[in-house]
């Protein structure tokens, strides 16, 4: 097929490798120009802009960190609705806001064009081997036609439904249980180490029983019992912009979500006291200043 | 089983976990006298070998380790601190093990009072179901001083599969195994409301409990309590609103003593609460899945 893609951070590098892999002719964007570099030794076709890139392409893929970056791409002169052609594909594999998806998927119609939603699940290691976890939304015929790239992406796909939002959806509420996750879990450390209960102790009940198996468990316990929040996998400030997206969601389809709104309020004070660069489990050491641990 | 490594046990309250615990102890050969308000769940133990005491005194006289397993504090109380009770009957330098879930509070009351009367309690609480407990497969966290717990320790290999040494005070086991529980709780809580709002956008449950459960949440707390919200099984009970709400008010209490704020807690006891005002107080604790549902508008 004849691929672009438009995005080659952590994440998006993996991807678009795997594209290549694929043998399609792949086309690639970034407004960093060192980012592209690697893949002209491959054979990609290096765009110098947006415009350029959507030149003759069937499917043009986003992985953007932000909501107004995929905004700026998609409706800003020269972008995708401008310039991709009628009947061409965008696949928007960022993790993006409710809003972001309906304004997007409208105005692609508009221009004949075709949205999918493809939020993806999984780290950039995961990414660069295509075993990540992949949820499209959008029209059936569209995914269909898209199907041996999503297979070069991911292991495991979970189709989400017609409706590109339906993948947001998934997307901000496993991220919203994961957040609730954390903050409980936070919770319950604080708890046991006022009792005088090393935290070790509990993980372990934790991770060899009810939560065993769980990464989000195994992973964010651990950092918490080490404190080793310096060790950043998804920092605080990443946490606090999706739960203002998940917030956002929740509005939209009036969801009262008291849990994640505790979450919400743990990252703000975990911000407040400058622990917004480290690691999501500093949420733990924000939760032991409130019980007067730290 | 040699006569040096046979215990002499006691055991009292043979509810369902309990007959699972005492045949585990009978089974491995140890020296059993049980007691129960209702002598007709002793029935199988008895023909297996153990001895029917007739009150709570005849189960702890001449007992190394009396082994209590009531539902609730205030069988707790009663059991110990009453007449004829085990502070009365245990003899001076014998372990009551308590292993039932109980209040920090009441464990940390019951310890002292053990302890001016020269005996030591230790709490060891099971994490499991009774079936689990017939096979030997629960998990234990104890707590006690650490000669006290090592006495126990051969019980504890054929009760449990697995021990969790959580410190040398009967407290430490008790607060362990409530915030187990809490997370338990606080995760029923968050998929709640993720299935709300995965479903106000249009997506099947299902899809939503695979996207958890091959991810970031392959453990048995969100395969079993999600499950039972995508099938939306909740008179299939396990673990009733009700009790939960028993133990978030253990938790709250062990929170409140300690000044540890637990907001994700007080948010699913008040989930807790509004299921049983709507009348699900004797469904699976999972119907907070439906509750948080009706909050939404979906029901």
């Amino acid at each position: 097929m004849r691929v672009g893609f438009i995005g080659l951070g952590r994440m998006g590098k993996g991807m678009a490798h795997r594209i290549l892999s694929g043998r399609h002719d792949l086309a690639v964007y970034d407004v960093a120009q060192q980012a592209t570099v690697e893949f002209a030794k491959e054979g990609a076709h290096i765009a110098n802009s947006i415009e350029d890139l959507c030149k003759d392409r069937e499917v043009v893929i986003t992985m953007l960190a932000e909501d107004a970056h995929v905004q700026d791409v998609a409706f800003g002169r020269g972008g995708l609705c401008a310039s991709l052609p009628a009947g061409a594909i965008h696949i928007a594999s960022g993790t993006y806001g409710i809003a972001t998806i309906r304004a997007l998927e409208a105005a692609h119609a508009k221009a004949k064009q075709t949205l999918l939603a493809v939020p993806v699940l999984g780290r950039p290691d995961l990414a660069a081997s295509g075993q990540l976890g992949l949820v499209p939304a959008g029209p059936q015929e569209a995914i269909d036609r898209c199907e041996p790239l999503l297979k070069l992406m991911g292991k495991r796909i979970f189709y989400a439904g017609t409706k590109p939002e339906s993948a947001s959806a998934i997307k901000l509420a496993n991220n919203a249980v994961l957040g609730c996750a954390i903050t409980a879990m936070g919770e319950g450390f604080s708890l046991v180490r006022k009792y005088g209960v090393e935290a070790k102790v509990l993980y372990e009940v934790l991770t060899e029983g009810l939560f065993g198996g769980a990464p989000a468990y195994v992973g964010y316990g651990k950092t918490m019992v080490n404190e080793s929040y310096d060790k950043v996998g998804s920092p605080v400030t990443i946490g606090m912009k999706d739960s203002v997206l998940i917030a956002g969601a929740a509005n939209i389809a009036r969801v009262p979500m008291p849990s994640h709104d505790v979450y919400i309020q743990r990252l703000l004070g975990a911000i407040a006291h400058g622990d917004g660069d480290l690691d999501q489990a500093a949420l733990a050491r924000e939760q032991s200043r409130a019980s007067g641990l730290e | 089983m040699t006569d040096a490594n046979r215990l002499r046990v006691g055991f009292i309250g043979l509810g369902r976990m309990g007959q699972a615990m005492a045949a585990r102890i009978l089974g491995a050969g140890h020296d059993l006298v049980v007691f129960n308000r209702s002598a007709d769940k002793a029935t199988e133990l008895v023909k297996g070998g153990a001895v029917l005491a007739s009150n709570v005194k005849q189960a702890c006289e001449g007992r190394e380790i009396v082994i209590t397993m009531v539902s609730d504090d205030a069988a707790l109380r009663e059991v110990t601190l009453g007449a004829g009770g085990v502070r009365e009957s245990l003899g001076q330098g014998e372990i009551h093990l308590a292993m039932g879930t109980h209040a920090v509070a009441e464990i940390q009351k019951l310890a002292s009072v053990h302890s001016d009367a020269k005996q030591i309690l230790v709490a060891a609480p099971v994490l499991g179901r009774p079936d689990m407990a017939a096979i030997g497969q629960v998990s234990i966290v104890a707590g006690g001083p650490s000669q006290a717990v090592k006495k126990c320790d051969p019980l504890f290999q054929v009760i449990g599969k697995r021990t969790f040494q959580c410190g040398d005070r009967a407290e430490h086991a008790s607060v362990t195994k409530l915030a187990n529980n809490f997370m338990l709780g606080c995760a029923i809580g968050a998929m709640a409301e993720g299935f709300s709002l995965t479903r106000k956008f249009g997506v099947v449950p299902q899809v939503f409990y695979e996207v958890m459960t091959e991810g970031l949440f392959a453990a048995p707390a969100y395969k079993v309590y999600g499950k039972i919200m995508v099938d939306e099984a909740y008179d299939k009970v396990g673990f009733t609103a009700m009790l939960g709400l028993k133990d978030f008010s253990l938790i709250m209490a062990a929170a409140e003593a300690a000044r540890v704020p637990l907001p994700s807690g007080n948010a699913f006891r008040d989930r807790l609460l509004s299921a049983i005002a709507h009348g699900d107080g004797t469904k699976d604790w999972a119907v907070v899945g439906r509750e948080q549902a009706r909050a939404s508008g979906l029901e």
